[in-house]
């Protein structure tokens, strides 16, 4: 605004004022309104809009669309009345100085608007909104008449379409003074009165809106597009004189369609011609666009489609097409005048980058048709429909098509999964969406409720019901929609003045900006937020941060729909705490309210909430419940096997059988849906299904079970009929963007949760590698999603969460000799088959065996038993391995003394060492010692405790990693192993003998363990064949738990494996240990689950350990009980073991937490770990377990794992 | 670098309180697998009185194989050459893991008490040692007076 200088204002002839600023411009322009409608020069444009006419009042070249800004635009509407008012203060100074003052004024009432505004874009035109200066371009045309005289370089020119003859009548009363006064009119207060086009409005009262509407709908024929096509690219311009020209094909191309829809309008002048015209002779053209008002409004008419309007008569078809090729059009028409967007979404420049290949009719087509939210409209509110929402149409059956077709296409694409960095901006986009989250206000719940609520928990509450009461003013969102683009009206050039751009910046005034939806070709002159109908969101928390709580305090909030859920909600007693500031006489309002059920509940009230979650944690629902619920306020029912009964009847139980809360899990829940899929339309069908009623509110716990959207499970949450919905969920992305669209379109979020819609916005763009694809997930997010995380501060700087410390230990261990050996073998192989496969080109169509042969390697890592189970061909080598160990003798102490009392001669002469003298004083020390030591000797070699305790033919003794490890370097360097102590030898791995002895004091209580065969209370030892094929890493946890079972004898643990068959053979060794264990897996029934759940927190004298199965356990269990954690192997998703961790270290964990994570250094272990941080493609292929899409990736990703791309040198870390 | 094991520790401690008579060894600060020896010449040898500077080693797999051991100061002896290697089973194919750092540095000391020029290292020391036996014992001494105190 500064620029405008008097000086220039004076030179130019005019327009300073882009936007009237003040209620004396307002008046200016009606002065200049009349003024200008002296000149009499013909109008440009064909079509008879009404802004055209009103432009066309115009004094100077300078239209009178530079006076509008939209923001003023706004704010002036609501002042319109005061505008009208006609001061006389034509004095142009006067102007600039208003200009200046304007801005801030404007941006203040922008910023209002902004915030307040749910209204989607487009809705509100200010009335003395006149349309927009865009821009200028050079083009060609080409002469019709012949002669000199006609024209010279700067006369103006007029446009005209040929049309049917009423229109063109029409248009040239309108517009006819359109150019005339460019020159005349220097007198530029006039002009700068351009504004004169605002005066229009106002001073021609005879346009109202209505009127305009009125022509506009007249203006009908517009169609013609579609009528004659062919006919229909010519422009002609001519000037005061007559003369003719046409315009060149290229520009008249996409300027057609725009001027029948009179959503431009255009001036120009000429720039060069010949002297002497002679048909055909080129003319150059200097042409001015202009935003006509039209431009604006048509979307909005498009919206409500009760005005009868040219849009509306269409058929659905030809609106879809009218829109489409205005979209086009408007697109070239940009990028021909080179106008570029103040702001927009990354995204849509990536794609413009793209080819556009977004900009086409299909997308197009989704956008129009993007679903209506069903339980979205409350007409109380959107009455300026959105411009988002006017597009949703009909569509749900669409909608579903489209889904199915794409189906294929998410589950393998590799490349749409985040990479480090990308998970990592993830994270800065809810850091973003958090901003100003802890300044919600903290809503205290329901008396009934009985748990204390921390305040980010009671803020939760605010928000939640906010959500539910659709009020998103809770939270301000600024951020642009994605789908938009601002721009800026720029000033208008004096006609002397070059062409070329000087800087762009010193044309756009900052206040007077439009919005530009390049998909749908929608024009809007208010700032265009999303708007967002849908009743619930993503409850995202970190995990542990007690979700299950927040939401149980949500249904204390609200149990019962029966006011609140009728859509036009006149009491929500309910609700209102959430609302603005008197939280606590609702909230005991509403308790009251509550407190007598005696309210009869109508049958069809949507009511109850459903609860959907995986199978382990329905009991923990189930009681959370109960407990947090004062007795009789709450009752929840387990919908699970035999219990289903019908539904309704269930639900329209009264009283003490009064049921509010159902519980099912997602498996539960997919059958159900199958059911009622099958049957629902047979005559036969009785109801009483889970889909026959309409909950007041779903509630998805652990919501990224859906995030695969081609999943039964999810297609079953999707149908499921509810106003509200709520997806509960530490991750909402797991591991690709993708995973979000599915919780949108449960959500019904519009338009996000419409696939193509969401694809088109979010996946191709990420697939084309623009992180900025980003944005729009921040956009979404923004607006339905609350995540807090336990490092988060509160507005007083405190910790929201205060948990204990974790720490996390990484123990890389070294392979045993005998592990690395069968572990290598397999290796090699795998490699030697995958590095055939690949030469042959067939490494990809043999994708699962690869996998198979990956599966193998990481068992290994784990535990060789579970490879060497399975072997298959050519294991021979590694039965070998295992061939020394296989035998089954076991002796016993007291055998083997008695061997020695007897004279036998030590077990070891049978390798033929015989002659070896054995110091028979010592042995009988040694096992002496054995019967009754109660500690344990120093290792001479590794001077640690002895673990895994051996006794050599020598009757010395060691670790048996120790000397398994000197046999092998003494075979590595091809010199006889004998003894570190007495150098007797040489010893074969044969010849070690285990030495295991029992505690006493522990006294096994598990079911499974089995007992010691010793009853009679001694230390209880067996000297048996050495189990070479010992896992280290179960070896490690062994050592670790009896090191930690010193510092606290009570201790509780979790220990995570992915493999069941490992999990057996830890159970093994913790029994064989004495090691009290209990187990939780996916093959337990719920009942069992729940007893093992309990049992593991009952308060016990001795340390327990309890063995999950990742899959099964690895989410939403409470079991603050533990304190250490153990990971036994790598899970290719790093958040999976995250939520594991989060079992234990989350609200209610009172002491530090321990995680521990054991990796073999060497292996495809690190490897994966890599690979879990990139996040790369075939982890997730393995994941979903199909075919990877990407073969090209997934093939880089198997070279990666087998090591074949880096040399796997030590030095790396693991 | 990976976490020195705690056998490592342990002798160091051990070294360090209470090391064996006549010979002393510190770890480096910049490694501590990597030890400063001096061991004393063993009284009524050729090399009483000296003061010998060695340098100890130990290899990421030790205990499974020997350290490595080095003299830095000059000596006239059968079993170590010119660079200050030495010929020693325990530092070879004897070696047994365990064996500790003490172990092998009271063998080097009892190396300096007897010679054996049959097993040499230092081909002309030896031959030298063996044809004219007080002649080697004199260089030995020499030596010792001049390079080792």
């Amino acid at each position: 605004m500064e620029d405008d200088s008097p000086p220039i204002t004076s030179k130019r002839s005019s327009p300073d004022l882009f936007f009237p600023v003040s209620d004396s411009e307002e008046e200016e322009d009606v002065v200049a309104a009349s003024g200008t409608l002296a000149g009499p020069s013909s109008s440009a444009i064909a079509t008879p809009s009404t802004s055209t006419s009103t432009r066309s009042r115009t004094i100077n070249g300078k239209q009178s669309q530079k006076s509008d800004g939209d923001g003023v635009i706004e704010i002036f509407g609501s002042q319109n009345s005061d505008d009208i008012i006609p001061i006389d203060n034509d004095t142009k100074p006067f102007s600039s100085t208003a200009s200046i003052a304007g801005p801030s004024k404007i941006k203040r009432n922008l910023s209002r608007s902004r915030s307040r505004s749910r209204t989607p874009p487009a809705s509100s035109i200010p009335a003395n909104f006149e349309g927009g200066y865009l821009g200028e371009f050079v083009c060609e045309g080409w002469s019709l008449s012949k002669g000199k005289g006609y024209c010279s370089p700067g006369s103006k020119v007029i446009f005209e379409r040929p049309k049917p003859k009423n229109q063109d009548d029409d248009n040239k009363s309108t517009n006819t003074p359109l150019k005339s006064q460019d020159r005349s009119g220097p007198a530029r207060l006039v002009n700068g009165k351009v504004v004169g086009a605002k005066a229009k409005p106002i001073g021609g009262k005879q346009v109202t809106l209505g009127s305009m509407m009125g022509k506009k709908a007249a203006t009908a024929p517009p169609k013609k597009p579609t009528a004659k096509p062919v006919v229909d690219s010519i422009i002609r311009f001519r000037n005061d004189r007559g003369f003719v020209g046409r315009l060149s094909v290229q520009e008249a191309g996409f300027l057609t369609h725009l001027l029948d829809t009179g959503i431009i309008t255009l001036t120009g002048h000429v720039i060069d011609c010949p002297p002497s015209l002679s048909t055909g002779s080129t003319i150059l053209l200097n042409v001015k666009v202009f935003l006509a008002r039209k431009a604006f409004e048509k979307v909005e008419t498009d919206g409500r489609k009760e005005e009868g309007t040219f849009w509306q008569e269409q058929k659905e078809t030809t609106e879809e097409e009218a829109m489409r090729k205005r979209k086009d059009a408007l697109g070239a028409l940009f990028s021909r005048i080179g106008v570029k967007p103040l702001r927009s979404n990354a995204l849509l420049l990536a794609q413009k980058k793209n080819g556009a290949a977004v900009i086409n009719e299909t997308s197009l087509q989704h956008f129009a048709d993007s679903p209506k939210p069903k339980r979205s409209p409350s007409p109380s509110k959107g009455s300026n429909a959105s411009a988002g929402e006017k597009s949703k149409g009909k569509i749900s059956a669409v909608n579903s098509d489209g889904e199915e077709d794409e189906g294929d296409e998410d589950s393998g694409d590799e490349a749409e999964k985040l990479d480090d960095k990308q998970l990592n901006e993830i994270d800065s986009i809810y850091r973003k969406a958090q901003q100003g989250d802890n300044r919600l206000e903290e809503t205290d719940p329901p008396d009934t409720f009985l748990y204390t609520l921390r305040p980010y928990q009671k803020q939760a509450l605010t928000w939640m019901s906010a959500r539910e009461k659709g009020d998103e003013s809770i939270r301000d969102n600024q951020t642009l929609h994605p789908l938009w683009e601002e721009y800026a009206f720029k000033k208008e050039q004096a006609e002397g003045q070059p062409i070329e751009i000087e800087d762009e910046d010193d044309f756009v005034d900052p206040s007077r900006k439009f919005y530009w939806n390049p998909y749908s070709g929608e024009l809007s002159l208010t700032f265009p937020t999303s708007n967002t109908r849908a009743k619930g969101g993503i409850l995202a928390d970190a995990m542990g941060m007690g979700k299950t709580c927040m939401m149980a305090s949500l249904i204390h909030n609200n149990v019962d729909a029966d006011i609140s859920s009728t859509p036009p909600p006149t009491n929500e007693t309910d609700e209102e705490p959430a609302s603005k500031r008197p939280k606590f006489k609702q909230v005991t309002l509403s308790n009251q309210w509550r407190a007598i059920p005696t309210v009869p509940k109508p049958v069809n009230v949507p009511r109850g909430t459903l609860v959907v979650c995986p199978v382990s944690l329905a009991s923990q629902w189930h009681d959370e419940l109960g407990k947090m619920s004062e007795k009789g306020t709450i009752t929840s029912f387990m919908w699970y096997g035999n219990d289903r009964t019908d539904i309704e009847r269930l639900l329209a139980q009264e009283g003490k059988k009064k049921v509010d809360v159902i519980i099912t899990s997602y498996g539960t829940l997919a059958s159900e849906y199958q059911k009622w899929k099958k049957n629902k339309d047979k005559p036969t069908y009785e109801g009483g299904n889970l889909y026959d009623h309409e909950f007041l509110r779903i509630v998805l716990d652990e919501a990224h079970n859906i995030k695969n959207r081609t999943a039964l499970v999810s297609k079953a949450c999707y149908d499921l009929k509810g106003q509200r919905r709520w997806a509960l969920t530490g991750t909402p992305i797991v591991n690709r963007l993708d995973d979000l669209y599915s919780l949108l379109h449960f959500l019904r979020l519009e338009p996000w949760g419409h696939y193509s819609f969401f694809r088109s916005f979010v996946t191709i763009p990420f697939l084309n590698q623009d992180p900025k694809a980003l944005n729009v997930v921040q956009y979404i997010l923004e607006s339905c999603l609350l995540r807090r995380e336990k490092t988060m501060r509160d507005k007083d700087g405190k910790l929201i969460v205060d948990l204990p410390p974790k720490t996390v230990d990484i123990q890389v261990l070294d392979f045993s000799r005998p592990e690395r050996q069968i572990y290598k073998h397999l290796e090699d192989r795998a490699k030697r088959r995958f590095i055939q496969l690949d030469a042959e080109g067939r490494a990809m169509s043999n994708y699962t065996s690869i996998l198979a042969m990956l599966m193998k390697l990481r068992q290994c890592v784990d535990h060789p038993l579970l490879v060497l189970g399975k072997a298959t061909e050519d294991d021979e080598t590694t039965e070998k391995l295992l061939d020394a160990e296989t035998g089954d003798e076991k002796g016993n102490l007291k055998d083997l003394i008695a061997m020695y009392a007897g004279g036998a001669k030590s077990y070891s002469t049978s390798n033929g060492n015989g002659d070896d003298e054995i110091d028979h004083a010592y042995a009988a020390k040694v096992l002496k010692e054995l019967g009754e030591q109660e500690t344990t000797p120093i290792c001479d070699i590794c001077s640690n405790e002895m673990f895994d305790e051996v006794l050599l033919p020598c009757y010395h003794r060691c670790c048996q990693d120790c000397i398994v490890d000197w046999i092998g370097t003494c075979e590595d360097q091809n010199k006889p192993a004998v003894c570190p102590s007495c150098s007797k030898g040489p010893i074969k791995l044969s010849d070690l003998r285990s030495i295991q002895r029992k505690r006493k004091r522990v006294n096994p209580i598990t079911g499974k363990h089995i007992d010691g065969s010793n009853g009679e209370g001694e230390t209880d030892v067996t000297i048996g064949k050495v189990d070479l094929v010992q896992s280290t890493k179960l070896r490690a946890l062994v050592r670790k738990l009896d090191s930690i079972r010193q510092e606290d004898p009570q201790v509780k643990s979790l220990v995570f494996s992915q493999f069941t068959s490992f999990l057996d053979l830890i159970e093994t060794t913790l029994t064989r240990e004495g090691i009290r264990w209990l187990r939780f897996d996916g093959s337990m029934s719920q009942a069992q689950r729940a007893t093992t759940i309990e049992e593991f927190g009952k308060k016990i004298n001795e340390p327990l350990v309890l063995l999950i199965s990742l899959k099964a356990g690895g989410v939403g269990l409470n079991l603050t009980m533990a304190n250490h954690v153990f990971m036994m192997d790598t899970w290719w998703n790093e958040a999976i073991e995250q939520q594991a961790i989060d079992r234990v270290h989350r609200l209610g964990q009172d002491k530090h937490v321990y995680v521990t994570r054991y990796i073999i250094k060497g292996t495809v272990e690190k490897r994966i770990m890599k690979i879990q941080r990139s996040k790369t493609a075939l982890v997730n292929a393995s994941l979903a377990g199909g075919a990877a899409k990407d073969k090209g990736a997934s093939l880089a990703d198997f070279k990666k794992i087998f090591g074949l791309d880096e040399d796997d040198s030590d030095d790396e870390v693991y | 670098m990976s976490a020195l094991p705690k056998r490592i520790l342990k002798e160091t401690e051990r070294l360090m309180a209470d090391s064996p008579p006549g010979i002393s060894a510190a770890p480096k600060d910049d490694n501590l697998r990597h030890f400063d020896v001096t061991v004393a010449g063993p009284e009524s040898s050729p090399y009483e009185g000296g003061i010998f500077k060695l340098e100890l080693f130990l290899p990421e797999e030790y205990p499974m194989n020997p350290p490595k051991v080095r003299f830095l100061t000059k000596i006239y002896h059968p079993n170590i050459d010119k660079l200050g290697r030495i010929c020693l089973d325990i530092l070879k194919d004897k070696w047994s893991p365990a064996l500790q750092i003490r172990t092998v540095l009271l063998s080097i000391q009892a190396l300096l008490g007897a010679p054996n020029p049959d097993d040499p290292l230092a081909n002309d020391v030896a031959q030298n040692w063996k044809e004219n036996q007080s002649a080697a014992i004199e260089q030995a001494r020499e030596w010792t007076r001049q390079y080792a105190q």
